[in-house]
């Protein structure tokens, strides 16, 4: 636990130190600082990890040595150590690309990078509604500032993200006041030991859901992110795709897998999982057309968090603990793919002076690493074996599989699988266009290409650890 | 942990490297490196016939060459040589060296040759893969893979045409992959996926899981039969013609194609097994798909005025010779299945070698144009008629052997009819491909002389390096043809797999 709490920490320490630091610091040296924090962070967070897996448990601390119930409890699961590392490592590796890569980016990222990471390490390890509600807050509120690092055209796609967030922040916290007036705690152990199906409860906890669930940009309530994350700076939209929609994932999934009574997730899992099925399909169709390819990748992580959204929604319906695996599979492969997918799209913009798809031609000759790096992430987004997206997939299937009923569902996965298939090879087809080449502006960025290429290789590399990683998440995951 | 460091358990793996990481070294050889990369290839090629040859000897000793790690829980990855398998690694190695030398002559001076060849060799590791595949999720991986690492090759002239026949090729290829994914999945929600066992797994199952093994069944072989191009899947095979030759070659003969018919083989006997795909009334309607196939695609080939795309709706009907003799489900049609694999790799890709080369030379794309070209080309023309000669079932060439056996099992088992099909099909073979022959061999050359000669006053008819590859396969072809009764040949071994799979 003391390890959390150091991986939580340092990236906190550092944002203050940053802002105060202010000006007299080169940003040179921020850069340096925040890459070394997060590293750090990643180093406690692999210790972190080898505590949990040699406790084979959870552990809990509550903070300040309160009594449970008056204290605010920090909880230490598998999934949460796996979490913390993969926040750690993906701050590292943007860090990397945001500071050395010629992708240039302001002082300020660096603050407000260290500042996200902290508040997505709290978030991982809170377990308290309340304390989960100021981590959801800091994150969004971060999130905002870096969408609008990228100058006046982001301004007006972050100021609707600032309010949507704050409307969303609103609706989360009015669930959690009514929590609070009918339990009387905010403790999700607690929490999940008392709660009833009542009306108080349903209200609260749909509130909760509709102001998380814009929060996540999930089907219905999707339609801010793509601007958004398209405007950011090419490392803010890697960071933003990559990690910060997963932020209130995580909620929702502790909401409706710990704290809801049973039957009333039995009732809302069949709408979740729709919306999920719809949500991959729909993304998948808009990324489809999209002109533009960061836009493009934008879609893709709506459709994405379709698989996300179906594995909450059947973890709901039919309670099964694999359900949780396929979950955070998917979260994890995601996020790898989409950090390459945003790189790349950022280094091929820059080089070949083009945010337009079919500017790509020629981009397997003028931009080999990239584009490579792009195909491979692409490859686990459609869940190709052997990468992470395909053992996500995997565990996914093998309930709705296994019984005739729950077939409907496969055949959601079905055609989700083959509209990303249809999105991803638009883009890979037109890079082998050899006949009207788009010239590059300038010379590859090979620094910025092959970090592009390494978390794409990292989700094709999930494979060779995927017996241990579903043993490792579905052991004691929650 | 002391299983994964024997020599039988490393052998499998180390034959994938060995085209694996030549591939990988000729992607950062640079363009104009051309020793270099010929080097590596070769060195590859020379390893991998080296280990085929020695696992070859392993396994008619009895070896087993097993190599297993965790992937999926109760899925793991196996690479497992066997005798089937060998006979796929076995053709496509010794293609591989052929299309290879072909491929250095046929892409001489031409860009991006980097790319091509390490694509090359990538596809022929995820053949060898497939080949390899132990059991069903390892061999959904290869036969991904190979989708993946073959699309490059068919868009690599990066032409409007190419990028065309490519998408389709990845619309068809993808969808395939995706349903068998799913079979796959489903297969192992019922049963698990333990190794390829002679005789099948499912037999246990087929009392509570009837539907559901049918239903697996048909997904799996709808996606294997993308690839195989069973009719009505076959669109992609005809348009992936716009590929430079070798890739034509490849796919026809080796690497796609016949990865399909591979699987269809793999999971008709090792997953199933004969008896329960016939007790859950599989084998029939996969009989008649493959009839309409062959019957259809000849038709369709009749059709065609471009020398590849009749070729390519050849390729489509004869490989529906392997479907259909492991449809007869009886152990002399098996036979005949699995020789034609090896058969119609040979013969198909000297067809191939040699239409390039009168395109290359001659500029020669269309039946008419083919007037007098024996008097120019005698050496191609030769091979083009083994080729052809073969396909139509004139003895000693190879082709007349699968198409005995199939025969033979289809009496065996009591389906009389079958025979009427291939009697019909060997006519319809003869009346696309004789009026090749004759006009070659028997038309008058254009009195003015051909249009464009390349390689006018050269030693040869044309460039060395693509006459050698098709007199080379033609020559197999019939040497399989002429010695099938040694214990050495394709058909020797054959018998040899059937006797184990037909076993119990």
């Amino acid at each position: 636990m003391t390890y959390a709490l150091v991986s939580l920490s340092i990236p906190l320490l550092s944002a203050l130190v940053l802002m105060l630091a202010g000006a007299r610091l080169s940003k040179r040296n921020a850069g340096i600082m925040a890459i070394l924090t997060s590293l750090l962070s990643l180093v406690a967070a692999w210790f972190c990890l080898l505590d949990v897996a040699a406790a084979n448990q959870s552990i809990l601390l509550n903070l300040g040595g309160w009594e449970n119930g008056l204290a605010i409890r920090l909880r230490l699961s598998p999934l949460s150590s796996l979490l913390l590392l993969f926040a750690a490592f993906m701050h590292v590796l943007i860090g990397i690309y945001a500071g050395f890569s010629r992708q240039s980016v302001s002082r300020d990222f660096w603050t407000l990078s260290c500042v996200l990471h902290g508040s997505l390490a709290a978030l991982w390890l809170s377990a308290d509604l309340f304390n989960l509600y100021i981590t959801l807050e800091l994150l969004g509120l971060t999130a905002v500032a870096m969408v609008a690092l990228a100058g006046k055209k982001a301004y007006k796609p972050a100021s609707n993200y600032l309010i949507l967030s704050l409307v969303a922040s609103l609706f989360y916290l009015l669930g959690v006041a009514l929590v609070y007036g009918r339990y009387g705690s905010l403790d999700v152990v607690l929490l999940g030991l008392q709660t009833q199906s009542d009306t108080t409860t349903r209200i609260a906890l749909l509130v909760m859901t509709a102001g998380l669930m814009l929060k996540a940009a999930l089907w219905p309530l999707h339609l801010w992110l793509p601007a958004a994350h398209a405007n950011a700076p090419t490392a803010v939209s890697a960071l933003l795709s990559g990690l910060v929609v997963k932020g209130p994932i995580f909620i929702l999934w502790l909401l409706w897998s710990e704290v809801a009574p049973v039957d009333l997730a039995q009732q809302i899992g069949p709408v979740l999982a729709v919306a999920g099925m719809i949500a991959l399909v729909a993304g998948g169709l808009s990324a489809m057309r999209s002109p533009y390819l960061k836009t493009l990748v934008a879609y893709s992580t709506v459709a994405q968090l379709g698989y996300a959204m179906m594995a909450l929604g059947l973890l709901m319906t039919w309670q099964l603990p694999q359900m949780h695996v396929a979950l955070w599979l998917f979260v994890i492969a995601h996020g790898l793919a989409k950090a390459t997918l945003f790189l790349a799209a950022g280094e091929m913009q820059t080089t070949l002076g083009t945010k337009r798809v079919s500017g790509l031609r020629g981009a397997t000759q003028t931009v080999p690493v990239a584009m490579f790096a792009f195909a491979v992430a692409g490859g686990s987004l459609i869940g190709l074996p052997p990468s992470g997206g395909f053992l996500a997939k995997w565990v996914l299937l093998e309930p709705m599989l296994s019984s005739p009923q729950n077939w409907p569902w496969a055949f959601g996965v079905l055609l989700g699988t083959l509209v990303s298939a249809a999105y991803i090879f638009r883009v890979v087809a037109i890079s082998f266009d050899r006949a009207r080449i788009n010239p590059p502006d300038v010379r590859p960025d090979r620094l910025g290409h092959w970090l592009a290429l390494l978390p794409a290789l990292m989700v094709w590399g999930m494979a060779l650890i995927g017996e241990w990683l579903i043993e490792f998440l579905s052991g004691g995951g929650v | 942990m002391s299983t994964l460091f024997t020599w039988t358990s490393l052998l499998p793996v180390l034959i994938i490297l060995s085209s694996l990481i030549p591939g990988l070294l000729i992607f950062a050889t640079p363009e104009h490196a051309r020793t270099r990369r010929t080097l590596l290839n070769m060195t590859g090629i020379v390893i991998k016939l080296i280990l085929v040859a020695l696992m070859l000897a392993g396994v008619s000793q009895g070896l087993t060459f097993r190599f297993e790690i965790p992937f999926l829980p109760s899925a793991p990855l196996v690479l497992h040589g066997d005798a089937l398998s060998l006979q796929f690694i076995a053709l496509s190695s010794i293609l591989w060296l052929a299309t290879t030398i072909y491929a250095i002559g046929y892409l001489e001076g031409s860009p991006l040759r980097s790319r091509f060849f390490g694509y090359f060799s990538l596809c022929v590791s995820a053949t060898v893969g497939l080949a390899l595949a132990g059991n069903l999720v390892t061999f959904l991986l290869f036969y991904e893979l190979l989708t993946l690492s073959t699309f490059p090759l068919v868009v690599h002239r990066g032409t409007p045409a190419a990028l065309k026949a490519g998408r389709v090729y990845l619309a068809y290829t993808l969808g395939g992959g995706t349903l068998l994914m799913m079979g796959v999945a489903l297969l192992h929600s019922l049963v698990t996926t333990p190794d390829f066992t002679a005789g099948g797994y499912v037999l246990a199952q087929i009392e509570d899981s009837s539907l559901g093994l049918q239903i697996a069944f048909i997904l799996m072989i709808a996606g294997l039969g993308v690839k195989a191009a069973l009719v009505p899947l076959h669109s992609w095979l005809p348009q992936a013609m716009v590929a430079p030759a070798p890739v034509s070659a490849l796919l026809h003969a080796v690497a796609v194609v016949k990865a399909g018919a591979f699987g269809i083989i793999r999971v008709v006997y090792d997953v199933y097994g004969v008896e329960a795909s016939t007790l859950l009334a599989l084998t029939q309607p996969l009989l008649w798909l493959a009839a309409v196939t062959m019957i259809y695609a000849s038709i369709r080939a009749l059709q065609q005025q471009d020398i590849k795309r009749r070729l390519a709706f050849s390729t489509v009907s004869q490989v529906s010779y392997i479907t259909l003799g492991v449809a007869l489900a009886g152990p002399i049609a098996a036979v005949g299945a699995i020789v034609h694999l090896v058969h119609q790799g040979l013969m198909k890709v000297t067809l191939f070698f040699c239409a390039g080369n009168f395109a290359e030379t001659l500029g020669i794309h269309k039946v008419q144009e083919m007037d007098g070209l024996g008097q120019r080309m005698p050496w191609t023309m030769a091979a083009f008629s083994v080729g052809a000669l073969g396909m139509i079932g004139v003895p000693p060439v190879a082709g007349f052997i699968s198409k005995i056996y199939l025969g033979m099992g289809a009496l065996e088992v009591g389906q009389p009819w079958v025979v009427l099909l291939l009697a019909g099909s060997a006519l319809l073979n003869a009346a696309y491909f004789l009026p090749l022959l004759y006009r070659g061999w028997f038309g008058k050359p254009p009195a003015d002389g051909w249009q464009k000669d390349n390689f006018k006053n050269h030693r040869f008819e044309t460039h060395w390096m693509l006459l050698m590859p098709a007199l080379f396969t033609a020559l197999l072809s019939l040497l399989v043809g002429i010695f099938a009764g040694s214990i050495l040949s394709p058909l020797g071994w054959s018998e040899f797999i059937v006797s184990r799979e037909f076993a119990q």
